[in-house]
């Protein structure tokens, strides 16, 4: 544990020097999630305006309002809700409502499903652009473009591994298990049953992930070797430090969490127009979600120096740079 | 003996005495002598009834109709069944299969009666249903006169999957035994065991035996009072309960269960003994559920009258069985809680009060709930929704994070909230439809529970709560301890207004028609001069008269619309500034009506309902308007930021894992 803390904190560090990164992050989230901006904005200022609903609207929302709103406006969210509130339930995610999503509910899945294809360019980038001691935002332009092909190969089959997963090991297991829970003398034992079926598959998606994630670290750290190579490297990786990439992550998970659960303590939406006006509270969303990304980054570089804290040998786009072995971060003293 | 001594003794006497035999209950009409013999392993009751029944109609009665509701659990075949499609309120029915069957049926001169019996189905022709028998009796039975008639029967439980069965060790035994139907002057009315209805019998009083495995002693729960323990053969104990004044019975029994006791006590009310038959997972909501039912007699009571019987039992269903809870039986309910239930969420609250309530809709109002079932269900929703806004203010949404449970920060308010389900399905059926010929088990409950508590509380909000409260407790006193009708409802607020209120029952209970009032349109301009020609010194002149020329205030227009298919009364207010307001009732004829204020103050807003009287109104986000340049951007300004946030935290979340 100490490894991985040295790791992960190490790993923050870097991400806090290239802060650059979070903002880019930040700015292909902001813009994703600006194409619903127009749709909702519209709708809500439609029904909301000149309604004396909106004045109960502004601090809390308003039950009755939400219900009338879903059933007099199908097309806006469809069964989205039900789809997601399926993620947190017993039985788990029902697949068979997608075909119900509407509006700005299914436009929300979609842009969420453009920003796993995204990821891959991103990810490229960051982990290029931690890896180079002169980066900018051009060098995480580049290296996205340059890994962007490999990782969608990588991300593809991660996803699918992780709905399979989710699918095989938490829903089918609920499935089968389902008429046994019941029969179950309490429900504490039931919910046991529950937390051990959600552990299972957090530990397997857990190892798609840091499997996923220590093959595009190598291959990043590793372009010297060919890419069979890099890919058996990176499995390589990470079975030989799984306890400490298995720290990272969950120093990672707590860190976020704890950022969440500031955020829930905190509410800065709460009280109307008490504690944040619209202006502040737009800025507080946007720096909770800055330093998500910043965590999130960290996280990156801090696996990458669980696996690889050489630089890599090659800088073939910098001009002058030639393959160091040397940590980059050593001065040179004229 | 001193006249003290005499006294205490008296006293002392008097309390020795059951209290049952002082309660001015009914003559009875169906009363029943059963004794019982549970085999936990077999899930099976071996029992012999003795049914005590009186012609209470005028006519005589050649044959006897007895609902054997197990039968509904046969098999696939069986009306329940083919109409609930396999499906209950907790998912699939399990194939676990109940049954009853009569053995021995004998009259009053010790005629064998069985021969004479066979199966009816009065509501859908079902030959394969076996939920009623008819028996044709050897001589009819006079106007008046009692007969008496003894059976054994043997009867095989379900898993419990709707109301009644076993799970484990855990018992819910009811609608268990041969029950003579109500036989009205129209005839029988004794209905097969339909998917979404309940249950209609009549008045009697009940003296059952429960013979139970010695590991179930003192776990033994049952309708009325518990007056003999004793054991019996080896291994075994035996229970004995009596009530009187009541038409049904229902027991219970699991080793599992924690009994506690209680006591409610107010003035006026009178005692009841409370016993709470309650799982051990959930021992930290004893508090909970008697403060519950506490709040449902002193509620009820205080506008219906009070609560008549010494006890009333409440019993916590285990996990697994949860299909048992959310019932009522005469002086016995079972509720239902989940292990993690935060206080803001009403769980164990909720439906233990609306259980606790049906004791007046239901067990001393006993309408027809296969025919009315709004009369027991929808009023008593309605109830519910008092009492626990008066108790509990409001409930919480409820968010289920993997079975745990969490408040979330919106509120659910009663009425209105708590009955949304109903706008949902708001023209699938009229209200007044018998439970059976619903078009689902969705639209039942809409209409059923949720149109009507509505309705109730729409009409509560027209006539006032003291005028509401006079006509709930005329009808409850005319009709204690009887059968009333949807028109014996309507004759009581009648009486208890002095006005006809048959058209809102018309356009409420007989209608399937929406109500939706919105405000269309709402504008505001300066008032400017008139323009044109003007009479002056006899001449037409191009300038207004000096009294018209100088324009003052603004004028107004403000366009209420109906949008549904229902009128009622409505009050539509328009506020101007400086506090003017301007009130003004619309009786809802004709589908629009245009209010005008000339050089009047500025309209900030007109509203219609402004006092949310009109609870049926299917759409309240469009009862009120502003004028265009007074639009507020505030909340829907957030609520978009709030989105963006959340869609931007949803593609971070998406993107972790891979």
């Amino acid at each position: 544990m100490p490894r991985a803390l040295a790791c992960f904190l190490r790993g923050l560090g870097k991400s806090l020097s290239k802060p650059y990164l979070a903002v880019a992050l930040w700015l292909m989230q902001l813009l994703i999630a600006a194409v619903l901006i127009l749709p909702i904005g519209n709708a809500l200022h439609a029904l909301l305006d000149r309604s004396p609903s909106g004045e109960k609207m502004v601090a809390v929302p308003d039950y009755g309002w939400w219900e009338t709103v879903r059933r007099t406006h199908p097309d806006v969210l469809g069964n989205f809700p039900e789809f997601a509130t399926g993620l947190l339930s017993p039985e788990g995610i029902k697949w068979s409502e997608i075909p119900g999503m509407r509006g700005v509910g299914a436009t929300a899945f979609g842009l969420a499903l453009l920003a796993i294809v995204l990821h891959a360019f991103a990810l490229g980038g960051t982990l290029g652009t931690l890896r180079e001691p002169s980066a900018s935002l051009v060098t995480f332009g580049r290296e996205g473009m340059r890994y962007m092909p490999a990782f969608l190969l990588f991300t593809f089959p991660a996803w699918g591994l992780a709905f399979a997963a989710y699918q095989w090991i938490y829903v089918g297991s609920g499935e089968a298990l389902r008429l046994r829970v019941r029969e179950l003398h309490t429900e504490q034992a039931a919910l046991a049953v529950t937390a051990l079926r959600l552990a299972a598959t957090l530990v397997a998606l857990a190892a798609i992930k840091l499997l996923a994630d220590a093959v595009r670290t190598v291959w990043v750290a590793r372009p010297d070797l060919p890419p069979v190579s890099r890919f058996l490297f990176g499995i390589g990786g990470a079975f030989a430090r799984p306890l400490r990439l298995l720290g990272i992550l969950g120093l990672y998970a707590v860190t976020t969490a704890g950022l969440y659960a500031i955020w829930l303590v905190a509410d800065p939406s709460a009280g109307g127009e008490a504690r944040f006006a619209l202006v502040p509270l737009i800025l507080t969303q946007q720096l909770f979600v800055f330093a998500r990304l910043l965590i999130k980054i960290g996280y990156y570089a801090g696996v990458s120096e669980a696996l690889t804290r050489a630089p890599s040998p090659e800088y073939s786009y910098v001009a002058g740079a030639a393959p160091a072995a040397e940590a980059p971060e050593a001065p040179t003293v004229p | 003996m001193s006249a003290a001594k005499v006294r205490v003794l008296v006293l002392a006497l008097g309390a020795l005495v059951p209290r049952l035999s002082a309660q001015p209950f009914p003559p009875p009409i169906a009363s029943y002598q059963i004794t019982c013999r549970l085999d936990p392993e077999k899930k099976t009751l071996d029992a012999n009834e003795v049914l005590t029944w009186k012609n209470n109609t005028s006519r005589p009665a050649p044959t006897l109709r007895l609902h054997l509701y197990l039968n509904a659990f046969r098999n696939t075949l069986s009306t329940f069944w083919r109409e609930s499609g396999g499906e209950a309120r907790d998912g699939k029915l399990p194939d676990s299969w109940g049954s009853i069957e009569i053995t021995r049926m004998t009259g009053p001169d010790g005629a064998d009666l069985l021969p004479a019996m066979r199966f009816i189905s009065p509501d859908d022709g079902n030959p394969d249903d076996r939920t009623v028998a008819e028996v044709i009796l050897p001589r009819p039975v006079a106007p008046g006169e009692t007969i008496s008639v003894a059976l054994d029967f043997a009867a095989r439980l379900p898993r419990v999957s709707v109301r009644t069965g076993y799970k484990d060790d855990f018992f819910m035994v009811v609608q268990w035994f041969p029950k003579v139907g109500v036989l009205q002057e129209s005839g029988w009315n004794c209905h097969q065991f339909h998917a979404w209805s309940e249950f209609f019998s009549d008045f009697g009083n009940y003296d059952v035996s429960i013979d139970v495995p010695a590991r179930y002693k003192g776990k033994v729960g049952a309708t009325g009072q518990r007056v003999e323990e004793r054991e019996t053969s080896a291994g075994r104990v035996l229970y004995r309960f009596r009530q009187d004044g009541v038409h049904d019975f229902a027991w219970t029994a699991d080793p599992s269960y924690v009994v506690l006791e209680d006591t409610f006590r107010e003035a006026g009310l009178g005692d009841v003994r409370l016993f709470l038959y309650l799982q051990p997972e959930h021992g930290a909501q004893a508090a909970r559920y008697f403060g519950a039912v506490k709040a449902a007699l002193s509620g009820y009571g205080r506008v219906l009258g009070a609560y008549p019987y010494p006890t009333l039992s409440i019993v916590d269903p285990p996990w697994g069985a949860r299909a048992a809870g959310g019932m009522e039986y005469p002086t016995l309910i079972t509720g239902g809680t989940p292990w993690s239930a935060p206080k803001s969420i009403l769980r164990p609250e909720a439906v233990t009060v609306h259980e606790a309530g049906h004791q007046f809709f239901y067990g001393l109002l006993a309408s027809n709930e296969f025919e009315e079932a709004w009369l027991d269900e929808g009023f008593n929703t309605y109830m519910t929704d008092r009492v626990l806004r008066a108790t509990y203010g409001s409930n919480r949404v409820d968010l289920d994070v993997f079975g745990l449970h969490f408040p979330l920060g919106i509120e659910i308010h009663y009425p209105l909230d708590a009955n949304r389900r109903y706008f949902e399905v708001a023209t699938w059926d009229v209200l007044a439809t018998p439970s059976w010929k619903f078009r689902s088990r969705v639209s039942y409950g809409a209409n059923v529970y949720s149109k009507t508590a509505l309705t109730l509380a729409t009409l509560e909000r027209l006539l006032g709560t003291p005028t509401m409260d006079r006509a709930l407790r005329l009808y409850a006193d005319r009709w204690r301890f009887q059968h009333p009708t949807t028109r014996d409802f309507m004759a009581a607020v009648n009486d208890a207004t002095g006005a006809d209120w048959t058209w809102f029952f018309d356009r409420t209970f007989f209608s399937s028609g929406v109500v939706d009032y919105a405000v269309a349109e709402a504008k505001t301009t300066p008032a400017k001069p008139p323009r044109g020609l003007f009479e002056r010194d006899g001449k037409l002149v191009p300038d207004p008269p000096a009294a018209l020329a100088k324009a003052r205030g603004w004028d107004s227009t403000v366009l209420v619309v109906n949008r549904g298919d229902v009128a009622l009364p409505v009050d539509v207010v328009l506020r101007f500034e400086n506090g003017h307001v301007y009130r003004s009732r619309w009786d809802g004829a004709g589908r629009w009506k245009r209010f005008r204020v000339s050089a009047g103050p500025k309209l900030l807003e007109a509203l219609v309902d402004p006092d949310e009287k009109i609870l049926l109104d299917a759409d309240r986000t469009n009862n009120g308007l502003r004028p265009e340049e007074d639009a507020d951007l505030r909340a829907a300004t957030r609520w978009t930021a709030r989105a963006v946030f959340w869609v931007q935290n949803m593609i971070d979340f998406m993107t972790v894992a891979w």
